[in-house]
């Protein structure tokens, strides 16, 4: 059986049913439904390694190495050995040649046949490079970085969030795999849980495989179909990453304290494909799998206090007078590391918006799924900021599909009240925003509904990069020209900065006359 | 040999729907468990409810906490024909079984999970068994048998054994329900591991 992309969407087109060519329909083998995925754009590394190799969660002397071995990747199961040994080696050069480690981890297929490596050991603030082999075979070599100690003159980093596999190409992946960074945060919605949403290629440059993920298997699918995109392996492969998750790892705007068995079974399920696939390190305290442990704090020498924060594990409904998003035992755990912060940036990785945003004067919240669902402890932590003295406070943020920067008040609705730092929320990776008729309509509205918001921006794709020294962090907003072309072209759409020890942003004037939907002249 | 101790709910405190302060050879984590007489009565699961043939007199409960977790780490064996070399060789294999239920049609559940680690605490191997869904029991009270085995994977050297209560919508009583809990080694008839030295 050999499709092609042209023949695959003309029938999906002429059926109307996208189901009858996309991997997984009916009838189609592991090994069909992997061709019919590369025939509409998705394609694989060499088997086993088919899903890439990726780092993550470096620190001065540790990073995770992760690889999953999936020979068919989207089959629910893998013809391998229960356990499968895989070989790593760690070195100073891309040719593996000065190895400073190397060992075997066991890849179980209880975990998916993934491994997580955590090298030690290592020298401070240096780039390393990494490769696994296994079955005979040598996956692709990647390159982590470890964080420095001391005095830093700079540090770089990238967020990404949101990339619906059906709504673009991960151009924006690709050019953080060519952009010279320290790290990357995820900042969730890495994946979508929902089923086939049609209109290829009219509406969409391709779709899920399937309904929507309800099992380990279907999950485990899901997160091999994302991880086809060339983009999103080369963008593990070129950097370590910090990894946090918002809902729809999941499900659309779930809380991890509520629900029945069968939302249990789907959240242990989701929580479990998602460790396999990421470069995680889990283990702390009293958390286990399949519960992994997001949130930590990690430094970048005496320049960057990384605060990532988990806004689903433990947060109540929303709405509730005593509800909580962060839950009681992370808010400690926040509250003290704030009162306890070194003199440094400090950034909190935060997957939803922490700010406040009615979307019209005097009106009702947008969306209570974010922090304005959480108004006492949103006040509650901003306020404790405040009178901790924390300074030189910055949030990065996901989730909108569009880009936005605010102040932090303690009050939102007090434009008396302190601002103790800058919220900035990046432009989704693919994941549809509104209209230009919406932005163009709202963008001013909120303006006039939020006063500490400084700049609305929705009509684009791509990713942020910060750059940070001793005097200023600097957020540039990278934009991607279409995401219907895997290989579209960055650009600098405006450049925000922060001066050190002064709360609140401003536009770098040379890309103050770029196009946005609102700007606080 | 059973390696969890206390997987019965039989040892420590307990008898009724109270939650307790402590119980044997498990950490409470999180939320507030009770270790409930088959005999209690109340719409409990009783001794005619189905549940384990050899249930003993008690089995655990969430208590009255939304979250209850209580927490069980194992040394596994370092000598023997389940020991360190045997493992490193991937000649053992681990089976994971409980007993996991909940009340009528309400879906209040509990999820076994026993995580297997290497030296340094990394995981290595996952078994999650449960929760038993409201359907799964058919809408009545009752225990259910899960279980779940596969091969120890070389390196492991521990194994974290975790029990979540969850209490669905409102009310006091965090309605799942365990008992039964066990996690055996035994040696491989074959090897289970595949090498990738060369």
């Amino acid at each position: 059986m050999k499709l092609n992309r042209r023949d695959l969407l003309k029938a999906a087109a002429a059926s109307g049913a996208l189901g009858v060519a996309w991997p997984l329909a009916a009838g189609l083998s592991p090994a069909q439904a992997r061709e019919a995925a590369e025939a509409l754009g998705a394609d694989y590394d060499p088997a086993p390694f088919t899903l890439g190799v990726a780092s993550g969660d470096p620190q001065p002397s540790s990073v995770v190495l992760w690889t999953r071995l999936a020979p068919e990747p989207l089959a629910a199961e893998q013809k391998l050995p229960e356990v499968v040994e895989v070989d790593w080696v760690v070195a100073e050069d891309a040719g593996l040649r000065t190895v400073v480690a190397r060992g075997t981890a066991p890849a179980s297929a209880t975990l998916g046949h993934s491994v997580h490596v955590p090298v030690s050991g290592l020298s401070a603030g240096r780039h390393y490079w990494y490769a696994f082999t296994a079955l005979g075979k040598t996956s692709r070599v990647g390159r982590t970085k470890t964080a420095p100690t001391g005095s830093v003159a700079s540090v770089r980093f990238a967020t990404a969030n949101c990339q619906a596999f059906h709504d673009g190409y991960y151009a924006a992946h690709r050019g953080i795999a060519r952009e010279n960074v320290d790290f990357v945060v995820h900042l969730g919605d890495y994946i979508y849980e929902h089923g086939q949403v049609g209109g290829v290629p009219e509406s969409h440059v391709r779709d899920h495989e399937g309904g929507a993920t309800f099992t380990l298997a279907d999950y485990r699918k899901r997160h091999a179909l994302y991880k086809g995109d060339p983009s999103l392996r080369e963008a593990h492969a070129a950097h370590p990453w910090f990894l946090t998750w918002d809902d729809h790892e999941v499900a659309n705007d779930f809380s991890g304290t509520g629900g029945g068995a069968p939302f249990m079974q789907r959240k242990a399920a989701a929580f479990q494909a998602w460790f396999e696939h990421m470069p995680h390190r889990d283990s702390f305290g009293d958390a286990a799998l399949p519960d992994p442990e997001i949130h930590r704090v990690r430094r970048w020498g005496d320049l960057l206090e990384l605060t990532v924060l988990d806004l689903r594990s433990y947060r109540s409904a929303q709405n509730l007078s005593d509800g909580t998003i962060l839950g009681v035992d992370q808010k400690s755990w926040l509250k003290q590391g704030i009162d306890k912060a070194p003199d440094a940036w400090h950034v909190w990785a935060n997957s939803i918006m922490l700010s406040q945003l009615r979307g019209s004067p005097g009106g009702s919240y947008m969306f209570t799924d974010q922090w304005d669902g959480f108004l006492a402890e949103r006040k509650e932590v901003l306020g404790h900021v405040h009178s901790s003295g924390l300074e030189d406070l910055v949030v990065v943020t996901g989730d909108w599909h569009s880009a936005f920067v605010d102040d932090l008040r303690t009050d939102f609705d007090d434009t008396s009240s302190p601002v103790v730092g800058t919220e900035f929320t990046a432009h989704s990776v693919t994941s549809g925003a509104y209209s230009a008729d919406w932005n163009r309509t709202n963008g001013p509205r909120m303006g006039r509904a939020n006063p500490h918001l400084q700049y609305f921006e929705g009509n684009r794709y791509g990713y942020d990069v910060y750059e940070v020294t001793p005097e200023r962090f600097s957020a540039h907003m990278r934009v991607i020209e279409d995401r219907r072309d895997p290989a579209s072209p960055v650009s600098t759409l405006t450049t925000f900065h922060v001066d050190r020890g002064k709360a609140g942003s401003y536009e770098d004037a040379a890309t103050k006359n770029s196009p946005a939907q609102y700007r606080r002249d | 040999m059973n390696l969890v101790v206390n997987g019965d709910a039989e040892s420590g405190p307990g008898g009724t729907a109270e939650p307790v302060g402590s119980v044997t050879g498990w950490r409470i984590a999180q939320g507030a468990p009770a270790l409930i007489d088959y005999s209690f009565g109340g719409g409990y699961p009783g001794p005619k409810d189905p549940g384990p043939a050899q249930r003993g007199s008690r089995f655990f409960s969430g208590g009255n906490s939304p979250r209850t977790a209580l927490v069980q780490d194992i040394a596994l064996p370092e000598s023997g024909s389940t020991g360190r070399a045997a493992v490193d060789a991937g000649g053992v294999r681990y089976a994971v079984t409980a007993w996991l239920g909940g009340y009528a049609t309400q879906e209040d559940g509990v999820r076994l999970s026993v995580e297997f680690r290497d030296a340094k605490g990394t995981p290595v191997a996952l078994s999650v068994l449960g929760p038993v869904t409201a359907g799964e029991r058919k809408g009545r009270t009752a225990l259910l048998e899960r279980e779940a085995a596969s091969t120890v994977p070389p390196g492991a050297r521990s194994a974290r054994v975790l029990l979540v209560f969850t209490r669905s919508g409102s009310g006091t009583s965090n309605d799942g329900y365990a008992d039964a809990i066990s996690l055996t080694l035994s040696t491989a008839s074959t090897r289970n591991a595949a090498g990738g030295r060369s």
